[in-house]
């Protein structure tokens, strides 16, 4: 495996593969790092329907794979494995990873962002024994079952509706007294009469021993707890960024995202960032795709200073 | 060169039982995530043919198998040695990830 590259794209969700295509295409020595899946949290998703182009619905999946596919044809390589440090070393970036280690002459970060959970008891413990991040994935489990997706998102509402093909009663229990998502979704979770809404409502424990069994659940408005029997529960409460390998390089919000412009440049020279690592980023396909591609162009104009 | 071996209700305790160190792959068609971690396992799967067997688990069809072990999130890997269960890991990682819990359990 090559050691020594032009661009390292630390991240393979939408931001670093459109980025890599554009680099691919640029020329420029290419390698792609994904510590999970190439594709990014969307493939998580069962459909996306608002990505310009597409007429009909497309799995996330599918698309992400055409873009992975397109910078391989431009050179550029993907490598399914983690960024584990990342230092200034001289004029060169060093990338650690496990077991070896690379060097570019600029840094494309676009390592996006991680499910949010809530923090509360029984939610780690219970984790993969019926609180879960991915509908798409667990909603066969769920068959004839009562599940609960918390969150007022597009996230939460496409699982919503998703998990409704399966269970028998899906309750979506949003802490506000409306919805954030797309009107489109929000019409077709009123109308589907499998989903009820638990407004103002807040997760303070999962219950259960070997599987979920119950949540207590917080009215806002009457400060009252509640059990809510529950067979699984659906996290859809946002995402964190995965900035750790940038806080000693940059400046980030109290939040932990990167605070840049258009420019997508960053104060440390040669690091780059894109996508949902960004404060502001809106978390839709279409917006990281063109964030991507920005940062390489804004990535190549650099390399180009250097040759 | 090994490849993943598709188990099912009927035939998975003869795999566990057959080999000193398996890794069970619960996946569904439905799960992106375990698609697109499949060339990884695959990877694995055929580079270590002597030291492990790589099995795949439809959890639609062999739901007997998915609930012996409580496996309600996909994708879970299960690491079994000498047929007892050593760890898993659940939710989508990458192929270096599962070679070094592998190289841990083994």
């Amino acid at each position: 495996m090559e050691k020594n590259w032009d661009v390292i794209i630390v991240g393979g969700g939408p931001a670093g593969l459109a980025a890599a295509i554009y680099c691919g295409r640029a020329l420029r020595k290419t390698l792609v790092l994904e510590k999970k899946v190439f594709g990014g949290q969307i493939v998580f998703s069962d459909i996306i329907e608002n990505y310009p182009g597409f007429a009909e619905p497309i799995v996330p999946a599918d698309l992400m794979e055409q873009m992975a596919k397109q910078s391989e044809r431009y050179g550029v390589v993907l490598e399914n494995d983690e960024a584990l440090g990342l230092v200034r070393e001289g004029e060169n970036w060093r990338v650690d990873v496990y077991q070896n280690t690379y060097t570019a002459k600029a840094i494309l970060y676009a390592a996006g962002s991680a499910h949010r959970f809530l923090g509360v008891p029984g939610e780690q413990e219970l984790l993969g024994r019926g609180v879960s991040v991915c509908a798409t994935c667990d909603a066969p489990f769920f068959q004839g079952k009562k599940v609960a997706v918390l969150g007022g998102g597009d996230t939460a509402l496409y699982e919503a509706l998703h998990l409704a093909k399966f269970a028998s009663e899906v309750t979506l229990i949003h802490r506000r007294g409306q919805l954030r998502a797309e009107r489109i979704l929000q019409e077709r979770v009123f109308k589907n009469d499998r989903i009820k809404v638990l407004w103002d409502s807040e997760v303070q424990r999962f219950q259960g021993a070997q599987k979920l069994e119950a949540l207590d659940v917080l009215d806002k408005k009457t400060n009252r707890v509640e059990p809510m029997a529950c067979d699984g529960a659906f996290l859809a409460i946002g995402t964190i960024p995965n900035t750790g390998l940038l806080k000693d390089l940059v400046q980030l919000d109290e939040n932990g995202y990167v605070v840049t412009d258009i420019s997508l440049r960053t104060e440390a020279r040669g690091l780059f960032v894109s996508g949902e690592v960004i404060k502001g980023n809106r978390r839709q396909v279409a917006i990281s795709v063109g964030m991507g591609v920005q940062a390489a162009l804004n990535c190549e104009e650099y390399l180009a200073s250097l040759d | 060169m090994s490849e993943i071996i598709s188990a099912n209700d009927g035939n998975f305790e003869s795999f566990i039982q057959g080999h000193p160190m398996v890794i069970v792959d619960f996946w569904a068609p439905t799960c992106m995530p375990c698609r697109l971690m499949e060339p990884g396992l695959e990877k694995i799967a055929a580079s270590h043919p002597e030291k492990v067997r790589v099995l795949k688990v439809n959890v639609n069809e062999n739901p007997k198998t998915s609930s012996r072990f409580f496996v309600r999130t996909l994708p879970t890997l299960l690491f079994i040695k000498d047929g007892q269960v050593r760890t898993q890991i659940v939710g989508a990682v990458n192929p270096v990830q599962i070679e070094k819990t592998l190289n841990e359990v083994s």
